[in-house]
């Protein structure tokens, strides 16, 4: 028996889950106007219910009240009745799977943003305002403490009439209750501050609301934190006695616990443990809190592995695992998982894509899985099409690659060229920057897969017109990529060899100098990865970009952990400089900079000038086939986007008539997901 | 002259009576070391009907050698019984004398029949003495012809007459030895007079009776002390009489799965290493092929001294995956497999020396119930999302559904799923036990460990008797044999179905609700797990299966009756004695030989052994698997 405790069911007051896989509560982004799920959030559920999970929590943060907004990142509402029909939708879908359902349900208290729908003032127990959301709140007052114990119950009437199997509320990442617990938001004198039994009161009013709602057999947990890191915010020990006291109550049925608080943008970056962490770095902070529950603990926190949830499980640390990035990277994880399928488990690789997505206000998507929240139109399981096709895929990059595999689950002939030796394009590199490694996760499951399936893979091939048309391909798909586009301003000196390219450096092609100047004109991870590279292997760096700050582009959870490594290794942050030329003086290469804002010039002094100004396509192969392509190499936008197949796959081919179209970067500069993206919409219909 | 031959004749037929007479004697002392046996003399006139059916049936599965065999014996059993009459009672009738002719010339054309086998023999034939059998036929259908020739012709030879009469009578004489003195001295015509006797009294009387195959292991008398066989006297006396009748064709070890794979085990090398015992010594030269790996090992046999150490090494005992292809295949219906587990029981009952993991298993088995040692509450872990009803005492189901061992193999709960599934949409009325479900016992008593055995029916007798059900369905064929078939002699008596029997009776009766329009399905083929079809004889439902669901299925060559085991049985995947290949890797390849895509199994132990071959393959799917993805959601 593999997994015996993966798979050993559990029950929860009177819910009995099938194996103790849990997909936890986090925010999608997916519900529609008025904070309603709808198909696309239900299907989105219902693959995980499909893909064997034990249970789901969805609705990460889903308000209770109307004055915690929920509009501007699109979050389930439970503070209407209209909420009740969609909720009995999703149980239906998941309990038709074998699968349970809860809902988190909340008040955020400080941590929002008053500036969006009803425009409320935020409620905080002192008023402190909260940092990373720039929550200005007002001193919660009594009627108001009374007002929203009422609204947790009304919520957790609707939750339970919808036929969910039961409800979770929140107090981690400082909402409403736990900014009564924390004595760094706490500093009230009346009833609900001063001591740990005044603190915790609103809590408990909370849960005993709830319970007389729902009855003691509906299955009620609890969500909070196991240690804020803050020198003047819950401590473990703290969190320990919290909950000890919670689980004593007798109104919870489980806890969830999780590390770190949020309300800056350093622990925030905590929260989903980012690539850059060990794995499950926070299960130590579960395993004290389930020393003194009385209730099972799940936890969730990068566990993305079998083995790793099977062994943290076994040594009896938590009760139940979160996988909850591993089921959006896969969400037929644990189906897998029981099929002895491991291998083809498309696996979290923790870029946090979908959660630094949900910072910037949009939706949750997964860098590498293109299906996942578009269940309605993208497949997560490809059938084979009906009529066998030759489809040559030029570039294993990611667009290639997926391109490749999903042409050959459609059955198809594939053959795939690649110059390089080895396949993976532009995140090859990507993984050679420090705490990047990781990246190559995302290749290694797209190589397997391909090899697995049997793609006919040349690599090391440079693939030119003659062999691809020696294949008589039906389909031509080139995912060519692209090169550094480092050419676009030729005072830069590339051409002389006065500056080198980021690609340069992480390829060893181009040995680090000791006094680098990095020039990053996107701001993305490319950028940051090359400085890091460079600073970790000793040289002195400075980042210069037109941007507003370094690293704009890489997301809530990601620039923080890029800032750890920028002030530890003392590299210089120059935002909102443009680099204008670059010459050479003496033995120093001299780096001219303006200043966005007062187009004052600055000069510097270097060794080496490296420099990410993206990617231009390489489109060579495209322009010679083109004309000879029977659809010109045109990709219908319309039909595309609908996620229809393309008009021409229909037409018949005569004689060595073929098909042409592009993925990923060869067409423009795109990122993994995009190129990813267009070549599943694309392939899907071949 | 005439008469000289005849007065001849007649002297040499009393002289071959005498010896044969005295040979069998001879031979009958050493099979009277054995133990008693509950079987009566009045038995011997079974043989004409169990020789002409029971064991032609078997041999007629080779049709040349059935010929040359009807010819040679029946002409050799005309020729000494008109012999008998006519030179033995003194008739001397020239019409008997024409008679014997034909009879003669009918086993003459045998012999060559026999002769001409032995030009090329197969690897599995014995040669040394065996090869000399043609010469010897040949010589007595010619003495014999030549002898009723002379007899009818009077004076016509002339001179010629004598010298050919002598003729006659050499041939007679030397050809006649080797039935005369073949029983007494361990020749190969032994096989001719032990082989009826053993058809008179053979161990598994049942074997020839009622429509029920007999294929179950018999209880100990454990209050009686009988822990199995040590020594060849420990034996039942018919049951070395059933050594004696082998005729070394090699059959069983061109079908025993363990030989194939190099492990050290031939199934005819151990009988004839059961008559070395018996018989003492080093034994008549042996010619045929060795155990696997043991090429010129001479051994020594006692009657009463013990079998396991001395005549056989542990591993050969312990090679035996129980399949049966062995006795399926014995054309002289030897049980090939009650011999190896008779003296598996006394290694296990005395000494506990199950080598590699069986030991582990038997503890888990006395100290779980469960052969992985898994917590009992696990078993139906599988089924919680399936919202399959857990039996409660007092209430009642239709079908009992027992999952057995397969339900903590992840694999395998795959299957069980689907067979939930299947069952669900047909509207069956199905409960399980959940975890009052114990072992059946199944791989302690092929392991030899009788008393676990019986300690593990008792309690699932026990359990079974506290529930109200009509039937039991499994998907293991092992757990099906031992509810079926070897529980009802301990007081068990159950009405148990294989799930193929059941899916084949809801396919036909239409109670399964397909897709109507079926993908194209790949090409499958069929492997028939030991228990279900040489066991039970069922090779039927599961094809009927197939065909409901619409899939023509690829044969091996390998199937059916004559499937090839996959290398479990009898444990032999835990005792796991090294071969020169593996048993599921052969089995592969001859699924891999008919250009399936994928192969359907019927057991769960099939399953795990067949999932366990590495590389590409063919994919390994259960018959409810199959049945399921045809479900109309």
């Amino acid at each position: 028996m593999r997994y015996p405790h993966l798979f050993s069911p559990i029950t929860l007051n009177k819910l009995t889950l099938r194996n103790r896989i849990v997909s936890t509560a986090h925010a999608e982004v997916y519900a529609e106007p008025g904070g309603l799920p709808g198909e696309r959030y239900i299907r989105y559920y219902e693959e995980k219910a499909k893909g064997g999970l034990g249970l789901a929590i969805c609705g990460g943060s889903s308000p209770v009240s109307i004055d915690s907004p929920q509009s501007w990142w699109k979050s389930v509402n439970l503070s209407t009745d209209k909420i009740i029909d969609p909720l009995a939708r999703l149980a239906e879908a998941m309990h038709r799977h074998g699968a349970k359902i809860m809902i988190q349900a909340t008040h955020m208290g400080r941590r929002s943003s008053y500036y969006g729908e009803h425009w409320p003032h935020l409620v905080s127990p002192s008023g402190i305002r909260e940092p990373v959301h720039r929550g200005n709140a007002k001193i919660i007052e009594p009627h108001e403490i009374k007002r929203i114990i009422g609204d947790f119950k009304q919520a957790a009437r609707r939750i339970k009439a919808s036929g969910l199997d039961g409800m979770e509320v929140s107090a981690a990442h400082q909402h409403l209750i736990d900014q009564f617990w924390s004595p760094r938001t706490n500093f009230r004198s009346d009833a609900y501050g001063g001591s740990l039994e005044n603190r915790m009161r609103f809590g408990i009013e909370v849960f005993q609301a709830i319970r007389e709602e729902v009855g003691a057999d509906f299955c009620v947990g609890l969500r909070m934190c196991g240690d804020e890191f803050h020198e003047d915010g819950l401590t473990h020990d703290m969190l320990k006695d919290i909950a000890q006291a919670m689980s004593e109550t007798g109104l919870i049925d489980y806890l969830s616990v999780v590390g770190s608080g949020g309300d800056t943008h350093n622990t925030l970056a905590n929260c989903m443990p980012p690539m850059a962490l060990p794995p499950e770095p926070f299960v130590h902070l579960a395993a004290g809190i389930k020393s003194v529950s009385k209730v099972p603990v799940m936890h969730a926190q990068s566990i993305r592995d079998p083995n790793q949830a099977e062994r943290i499980l076994s040594s009896g640390m938590v009760d139940m695992v979160g996988m909850t990035r591993a089921h959006i990277a896969d969400p037929h994880l644990v189906i897998k998982i029981r099929d002895g399928k491991e291998d083809q488990i498309r696996q979290c690789v923790g870029a946090n894509y979908c959660i630094d997505r949900q910072y910037f206000g949009q939706d949750v998507l997964c860098i590498q899985n293109a299906a996942t929240s578009r269940e309605a139109t993208m497949p997560h399981t490809i059938e084979k099409a009906k009529h066998k096709r030759k489809v040559v895929v030029v570039g294993a990059g990611p667009a290639g690659l997926e391109a490749a595999r999903v042409a050959k689950e459609r059955g198809h002939d594939v053959v795939l060229f690649e110059k390089n030796d080895v396949v993976g394009g532009q995140i090859v590199l990507a993984a050679k920057a420090p705490q990047r490694e990781q990246m190559a996760g995302i290749v290694r499951w797209l190589d397997m897969e391909t090899q697995r399936l049997g793609v006919d893979r040349r690599l090391g091939t440079a693939a030119d017109e003659a062999m691809i048309l020696a294949e008589q391909p039906d389909i031509v798909v080139l995912a060519t990529g692209g090169v550094p586009n480092s050419g676009m301003v030729p005072a830069w000196g590339v051409a002389e060899g006065l500056a080198v390219t980021g690609w340069d450096i992480l390829s060893g092609k181009v040995e680090p100098k000791k006094n680098v100047l990095v020039y990053d004109a996107v701001s993305s991870h490319a950028g940051f990865g090359v400085a890091d590279f460079l600073a970790s292997r000793g040289s002195q760096v400075e980042i210069v970009t037109p941007d507003v700050k370094v690293g704009d582009d890489t997301g809530g959870t990601t620039f923080p952990i890029f800032y750890r490594r920028l002030y530890a290794q003392g590299m210089i942050p120059t935002p909102n400089y443009w680099m204008d030329k670059v010459y050479q003086e003496g033995d120093k290469l001299i780096a001219v900079l303006r200043n966005e804002y007062t187009e004052a010039l600055e000069e510097r002094a270097v060794d080496q000038v490296v420099i990410e100004n993206g990617i231009l396509p390489n489109d060579t192969l495209y322009w010679s086939l083109k004309e000879r392509s029977k659809n010109l190499g045109v990709t219908d936008v319309h039909t595309l986007f609908a996620s229809q197949p393309q008009p021409c796959l229909s037409e018949p081919l005569s004689g060595d008539e073929f098909l042409l179209f592009r993925v990923g970067d060869c067409i423009s500069m795109h990122n993994i997901h995009g190129a990813i993206y267009d070549a599943l919409r694309l392939v899907k219909d071949f | 002259m005439t008469f000289t031959l005849a007065y001849a004749l007649t002297g040499l037929f009393w002289l071959g009576a005498a010896l044969l007479s005295l040979g069998l004697v001879r031979r009958a002392a050493l099979w009277r070391q054995g133990r008693a046996a509950p079987v009566a003399l009045g038995r011997l006139i079974t043989i004409p009907k169990r020789y002409f059916v029971d064991l032609h049936h078997v041999v007629a599965r080779d049709p040349f050698i059935a010929k040359a065999h009807v010819a040679v014996a029946g002409g050799a059993v005309a020729v000494l019984a008109l012999a008998a009459l006519n030179y033995g009672l003194m008739l001397y009738l020239p019409a008997l004398d024409a008679l014997m002719l034909l009879a003669a010339l009918l086993m003459l054309a045998g012999a060559m029949l026999v002769r001409a086998r032995r030009k090329a023999p197969p690897a599995r034939l014995s040669k040394g003495a065996w090869n000399r059998l043609p010469k010897s036929l040949l010589l007595f259908s010619i003495g014999g012809a030549l002898a009723a020739l002379l007899a009818l012709s009077g004076d016509a030879f002339g001179t010629a007459a004598q010298g050919l009469a002598l003729l006659a009578l050499a041939g007679l004489a030397l050809g006649g030895a080797e039935l005369a003195l073949g029983i007494g001295l361990g020749g190969p015509m032994k096989h001719a007079v032990a082989g009826l006797l053993h058809l008179a009294f053979h161990p598994r009387q049942d074997r020839f009776s009622g429509d029920k195959r007999s294929t179950d292991l018999k209880p100990l008398d454990l209050a009686a002390k009988d822990y199995g066989v040590e020594k060849p006297s420990d034996f039942a006396w018919n049951r070395l009489l059933s050594f004696d009748a082998c005729v070394q064709c090699g059959k069983c070890e061109a079908a025993c799965p363990a030989y194939a794979a190099g492990q050290p085990l031939n199934p005819k090398k151990l009988i004839q290493d059961m008559v070395t015992g018996m018989a003492a010594g080093s034994g008549p030269a042996y010619a045929g092929n060795p155990h696997p790996g043991q090429a010129g090992k001479v051994r020594q046999g006692d009657p009463h001294q013990p079998i396991v150490g001395g005549l056989l090494d542990p591993e050969t005992l312990w090679s035996c995956t129980t399949c049966r292809a062995c006795v399926e295949e014995c054309p002289m219906l030897i049980e090939h497999v009650d011999t190896v587990v008779s003296l598996r029981r006394h290694v296990t009952l005395t000494r506990g020396e199950v080598p590699g993991k069986g030991r582990e298993a038997l503890a888990n088995l006395r100290d779980t119930d469960t052969v992985g040692g898994y917590p009992l509450a696990a078993r139906y872990h599988w089924a919680i999302d399936l919202n399959v009803p857990v039996l409660l005492p007092g209430e009642h189901t239709d079908w009992l559904l027992m999952a057995g061992e397969g339900a903590f193999d992840m694999r395998y709960q795959r299957a069980l799923r689907a067979l939930v599934k299947v069952l669900k949409a047909a509207g069956l009325k199905v409960a399980v036990l959940g975890e009052v479900e114990p072992d059946c016992g199944d791989l302690a008593r092929r392991l030899g460990d009788e008393a676990t055995f019986q300690q593990l029916a008792g309690k699932m007798m026990d359990t079974l008797g506290r529930y109200r059900f009509n039937r039991i369905v499994t998907p293991d064929p092992h757990l099906f044999h031992c509810l079926k078939n070897e529980y009802p002699v301990l007081g068990g008596r159950y009405d148990v179905e294989h799930h193929s029997q059941v899916l084949a009776d809801l396919l036909e009766r239409g109670a399964v609700p397909l897709k109507a329009d079926a993908a194209p399905l790949p090409a499958t083929t069929y492997h028939d797990p030991c228990y279900l079809g040489r066991y039970n004889g069922e090779t039927d439902a599961p094809r009927r299966v197939f065909k409901g669901i619409g899939i023509k299925v690829v044969e091996m060559e390998r199937s059916g009756r004559k499937g090839r085991c996959c290398g479990w049985g009898g444990g032999a995947s835990f005792t796991d004695i090294p071969g020169e290949r593996r048993i599921p890797d052969m089995r592969m390849d001859d699924i891999r030989a008919t250009g399936a895509e994928q192969v359907a199994v019927a057991c769960p132990n099939c399953t795990a052994m067949l999932e366990g071959v590495v590389g590409p393959r063919p994919e390994v799917v259960e018959l409810a698997e199959l049945v399921a993805a045809r479900l109309a959601v």
